[in-house]
């Protein structure tokens, strides 16, 4: 607990808000909140200025991080990471301080409307346009599927890797792909099994495998989809997932793996050769 | 050595970092470019030295420390180099305000506003208000005492709420 004692208002108020001093304090500063208008004011605006400050750092994690930086970072070769961008476009929960008390909680109501207000008004005027959800690239749905279903241990799969061929013609059937399941364990990946997505209305089918370090990798594919007609292979981060995407025909395909993996894009590769 | 699966892992989390990592770096710098090179300089050192990382604590906080070290060290060198001493930044009683150059990139008027706060309040508004550090792993992690760290968030919060007043005006 700090000591604020003799210091200005707001650095008291401030390290109220944060749940920085200890109870006699923290009582002084109740007391004085009761009765003190000038002192509500303060912790109003410090208050308004928190959460409009935490909508500003928000928007810095949608900036681009350097492609060549990640690639450095997993393979240690030495690139310059201007060279390349990728957006980041899932963000790593933020974190909440959490006020301690219910204090003031009406004025914080109104506060934080108030920012709130200003800031939902003023998205035209400061921030940039934001993508509706239907333009959204599919591979970053395929992301989000990717986190919630590899932390699945009892129901990592719906379809086990026992069922065999059916579960190629369920999935070709259900998605309009036809494919094989590529036999990976010389890459040192065990199938599991499969799944059927659902992502912007269309079907998608997801091969799921696991690495020795039990590392989840799953390759999806659709109908379609968004990605250019190119026999280029794309690699992309989102946070700690790394997604290689390319087409085949008329359907759209994805390697999602963990993004430390080096080899994420010869696994590509070598799954786009075998399916 | 430390095992592969380790090495893995810890670049693994090393990437999960970066877009918080370069935004913290960018509080330091709040200049895009420098950033990014500082972000790669301070990710080669937390590499090279992960087998002191013990898994205790948060990884960000490890490596924030070691990019405002390394960032001290280099403004410490741009002013030997321009014949202007060296300077703390972090020690400096007066803080002051630097134009941001990167306009075309940081287009985003909230962004602009965040890096165009005086030096040494945006660093510790994030480590405290954003990502929930306490005050003394603010301290620990910027090299500060308690009492400035405390001092700058206050005027931090101002600031913004400055900010916010001003343009809910102009709106008007």
């Amino acid at each position: 607990m700090q000591q604020t004692t003799g210091q200005a208002l707001e650095v008291r108020l401030s390290a109220y808000i944060d749940g920085e001093l200890g109870d006699a304090e923290r009582a002084e500063l109740d007391a004085l909140l009761a009765r003190d208008e000038d002192a509500k004011v303060m912790l109003d605006k410090l208050k308004a200025g928190s959460a409009f400050g935490n909508k500003a750092f928000e928007d810095f994690l949608h900036d681009p991080v350097p492609l060549a930086l990640v690639r450095q970072i997993k393979q240690g070769s030495g690139i310059n990471p201007r060279s390349e961008r990728v957006a980041t476009a899932n963000l790593p929960a933020r974190t909440v301080r959490v006020w301690p008390r219910a204090l003031a909680a009406a004025t914080t109501l109104l506060l934080l409307g108030g920012a709130a207000g200003y800031l939902a008004g003023s998205a035209h005027y400061v921030a940039e346009p934001e993508s509706t959800a239907s333009a959204r690239p599919w591979i970053d749905e395929i992301a989000d599927y990717h986190r919630i279903y590899s932390r699945q241990k009892e129901h990592l799969v719906e379809a086990p890797a026992s069922d065999g061929p059916k579960i190629e013609t369920w999935l070709a059937s259900s998605v309009g792909v036809g494919f094989k399941t590529p036999d990976l364990a010389s890459k040192g990946l065990t199938f599991e099994g499969a799944r059927l997505l659902v992502v912007d209305g269309k079907p998608v089918g997801q091969l799921i495998y696991r690495d020795r370090e039990g590392d989840i990798y799953a390759i999806c594919f659709l109908k379609g989809g968004d990605t250019p007609q190119t026999d280029q292979f794309r690699e992309d981060i989102r946070d700690n997932l790394g997604l290689v995407s390319w087409q085949k025909g008329d359907a759209s395909l994805v390697l999602v793996g963990p993004s430390a993996d080096a080899g994420l894009r010869k696994l590509a590769e070598a799954v786009a050769a075998s399916i | 050595m430390r095992p592969a699966a380790e090495t893995k892992d810890f670049r693994r989390d090393l990437v999960s970092l970066l877009p918080k990592l370069r935004r913290f770096a960018l509080t330091l710098t709040r200049n895009a470019n420098d950033a990014d090179d500082l972000v790669q300089e301070a990710c080669e050192r937390a590499i090279a030295r992960s087998h002191l990382w013990n898994g205790e604590g948060r990884l960000e906080s490890w490596v924030y420390a070691m990019t405002r070290n390394l960032w001290v060290d280099e403004v410490r060198k741009r002013k030997v180099r321009a014949g202007g001493g060296a300077v703390d930044i972090f020690d400096q009683s007066e803080l002051r305000v630097e134009a941001v150059a990167e306009k075309a990139v940081y287009a985003n008027q909230l962004q602009r506003m965040i890096l165009s706060m005086p030096e040494g309040l945006a660093s510790v508004f994030l480590l405290i208000n954003v990502e929930g550090h306490s005050y003394r792993e603010t301290a620990d992690i910027l090299g500060i005492p308690i009492g400035t760290v405390m001092s700058r968030l206050s005027t931090a919060r101002l600031r913004l709420a400055a900010m916010l007043s001003e343009n809910t005006e102009r709106r008007a």
